[in-house]
């Protein structure tokens, strides 16, 4: 088949007025005007509801004397695959181990979650949250205070009252 | 008990009679191993490792842990590999189902009180416990009743002992008794309570070896008090080292993390240390993580100040220097826990100059500390790694048993004067002033080295290749762990390119070469390369000079 040229007559604008587009797009504006339909969100006056599973800046659980839940045992560093937990070892005075130096570069950060899916003692959690902005690069890595003060609410990786998900 | 450590078997072998061997089948493999070999044994031979924890090989076996139950044909139920000799024709399962229910059984049992705290122990990594459990053990626990609970106990020492991980195989309790032969441990209560404890409060304070009990312990019962929360098993790099802390030259692994070492641990070398080494080695390894370092050659200028600057430039100025004063006497200090290379690089380069005179000081304690099960191993008197390798060279040994002294006539040389390694920590600042030409070949900086006109930084043994000779003449070699500071070389790689130089001989470029020079070289370190040394060292083969007179060098 050979291949064939469509023509288009296009009506030339000397020959023809742009009255009828213009109150056609008039229209729709008039009519969303007493009939609005509401698409913008009043950002941050409203907030978005996040998904149950949104994985966010981290948070750090503490107990109720306020001591870290971490216990130091290495696997967050050593699970985490953009390598950016620091992770210092020790003892405090009543015999338990903690972190001494516990870190996160939330810009390495990919947000997998494995650190909180890999933790004995459910200390680090991704959570629900993602107005981080800062002035200065240095202030992204959270150490273990910045951690611990967190309050943003913690994300649910997998059902609590079915961890194994059977 | 195993703890006799073999002697030479290959020359011994001909003209004792064939030892009678037991052929049997383990797993469906047939496996021919001596008479009187145990079944776990005969096992490893064909690289079967049979679950255990009571049995090691340099202990005596109780057969208590009940984990190394294997099934025997023939045998009304199963029987225990650790001291169940073999016999001809007997057919041996250790994956069958009843071994592997056995084992599962017993795993199951041990976890009946255990805490399972894996993430807060030491031990979590390199656990024979977690280990055998994650490899057989169940699933789940079906454990309902409340764990019995001890707490932690500090043992003295170097020692922690948690008494709720412990699994009873009374390792340490055997090490004390059988091979340091001072029994401080004990296990008190019975059944469900019994725990290990020491003596009242006497603990294991003024023991020499009992940081053995930490590696011999399968779980983490036993931990070290410097090791404490320092590093996990598994971020740790493995690096095959000898010990630097005395003349024995025990066989040592060196383990890192980040550029640091963490910890030393012996490594099994029968003919040297067995599995064993002492308190002390294992403490002294601080010196190899000191950050003060020469990080570039330096070299005095005319208003007397030093200026760092690249090597090219340092060791050019350096012979422009020595030529100039080739044929004036040289004295050379040497430190005795520099390796082989490096001492026989320094010789050539006295040599190359013209000849002189290498002394040697190296700190020596009053006593030799024996491990009573193991006697071929013991804290020499020496106290640096390689007085042997030293006097092989021809250097002879100045100053007192504390390192001190000895280098007057150095001291007031008008001539060269080559430091190597020394830290000369009790000369002052005035020390090689007279000298035409002073080098200063070391690791950091003393004071008596402020009148030196070049330094150059070199390695400690932990970050480069080389060998160490022990006090009975054994060549072993260590690798390096560490990455070195700044512009830090090889003192055998320094030294070596300045002799090639001064005699346009070959300059060596790897340890292999340095050490290949030196066997020709020095016929006390003749017969032997790289290659042949392996992991564990050798003899050298011809000086029977070399090895007898090994026996009062130490």
């Amino acid at each position: 088949m050979a291949i064939g040229v469509k023509v288009m007559h296009r009506p030339q604008p000397e020959s023809t007025s742009y009255l009828r587009a213009a109150l056609s797009g008039m229209a729709l504006t008039f009519r969303h005007m007493v009939n609005p339909v509401k698409v913008t969100q009043q950002y941050p006056e409203e907030q978005t509801e996040l998904h149950p599973r949104w994985r966010g800046t981290h948070v750090m659980e503490t107990h109720a004397d306020g001591r870290p839940k971490c216990v130091a045992c290495g696997l967050c560093p050593t699970v985490c695959p953009a390598n950016c937990i620091r992770l210092v070892g020790g003892e405090d005075d009543q015999g338990n181990r903690y972190p001494i130096v516990y870190e996160i570069d939330e810009f390495r950060c990919i947000f997998c979650g494995m650190c909180q899916e890999v933790c004995p003692v459910e200390a680090i959690h991704v959570g629900q949250h993602f107005e981080n902005a800062e002035y200065t690069r240095a202030r992204f890595v959270y150490d273990l205070d910045r951690l611990m003060e967190q309050d943003h609410p913690v994300t649910n990786l997998w059902d609590p009252s079915d961890p194994t998900g059977e | 008990m195993s703890t006799t450590p073999p002697t030479s078997a290959p020359t011994a072998a001909p003209s004792a009679p064939a030892p009678a061997t037991v052929t049997l089948t383990i797993d469906g493999q047939t496996v021919t191993v001596p008479k009187g070999t145990t079944i776990l044994e005969a096992a490893k031979t064909i690289g079967t490792k049979v679950p255990h924890y009571c049995y090691h090989p340099g202990l005596s076996s109780p057969a208590m842990c009940r984990l190394c139950l294997v099934e025997v044909e023939g045998a009304p139920k199963p029987q225990p590999g650790c001291v169940t000799t073999v016999a001809d024709n007997q057919v041996v399962r250790t994956v069958s189902d009843k071994a592997l229910g056995n084992r599962q059984g017993v795993l199951e049992f041990y976890l009946v009180n255990h805490p399972l705290d894996c993430p807060i122990c030491d031990m979590s990594g390199e656990c024979d416990l977690q280990n055998y459990v994650h490899a057989e053990g169940r699933e789940h626990g079906r454990g309902v009743e409340p764990k019995r609970v001890f707490g932690r106990d500090d043992f003295g020492g170097d020692v922690l002992f948690y008494g709720d991980r412990c699994v009873m195989c009374t390792r340490c309790v055997r090490f004390m008794s059988e091979v340091e032969k001072d029994e401080r441990l004990t296990v008190v209560e019975r059944g469900n309570r019994s725990v290990i404890d020491t003596f009242f409060d006497e603990g294991l304070d003024g023991t020499h070896w009992s940081g053995n009990i930490v590696d011999i312990c399968p779980v983490g019962a036993l931990v070290s008090k410097a090791f404490l929360h320092k590093a996990r098993a598994w971020d740790l790099e493995h690096t095959p080292s000898v010990c630097a802390s005395c003349s024995q030259g025990c066989n040592v692994e060196l383990h890192t993390r980040d550029n640091v070492v963490q910890r030393v641990k012996p490594r099994e070398n029968l003919d040297v240390n067995g599995w064993w080494m002492c308190d002390y080695g294992r403490a002294d390894y601080e010196w190899m993580n000191e950050g003060d370092r020469i990080e570039a050659p330096l070299v005095r200028q005319a208003d007397g100040s030093s200026k760092a600057v690249a090597w090219k430039e340092a060791l050019g100025g350096l012979l422009a220097r020595a030529k100039e004063l080739q044929g004036r006497p040289v004295k050379a200090v040497v430190s005795a826990r520099a390796s082989n290379e490096d001492l026989g690089a320094l010789a050539e380069l006295v040599g190359a100059l013209g000849g002189g005179e290498i002394v040697y000081r190296s700190p020596r304690s009053a006593e030799e500390i024996v491990l009573q099960g193991f006697p071929t191993l013991a804290r020499r008197k020496d106290l640096a790694p390689n007085v042997k390798g030293a006097e092989l060279l021809g250097m002879h040994r100045v100053g007192a048993d504390d390192a001190t002294g000895g280098l007057d006539k150095v001291r007031a040389h008008d001539g060269i004067v080559v430091v190597l390694g020394d830290a000369l920590a009790d000369q002052d600042e005035r020390f090689g002033a007279s000298a035409a030409l002073y080098v200063y070949v070391g690791t950091q900086l003393p004071v008596a080295a402020r009148a030196a006109h070049v330094v150059l930084p070199v390695t400690t043994h932990a970050e480069q290749e080389g060998t160490f000779t022990n006090h009975a003449g054994r060549v072993q070699r260590f690798w390096p762990a560490l990455t070195a500071p700044g512009m830090a070389r090889p003192a055998w790689l320094v030294l070596g390119a300045l002799v090639g130089e001064l005699s346009g001989e070959a300059v060596p470029r790897t340890a292999a070469d340095a050490y290949a020079a030196l066997a020709e070289a020095v016929p006390a370190f003749g017969g032997l390369a790289y290659p042949k040394l392996g992991a564990r060292g050798a003899l050298p083969m011809i000086s029977g000079a070399a090895v007898s007179s090994g026996a009062k060098g130490a």
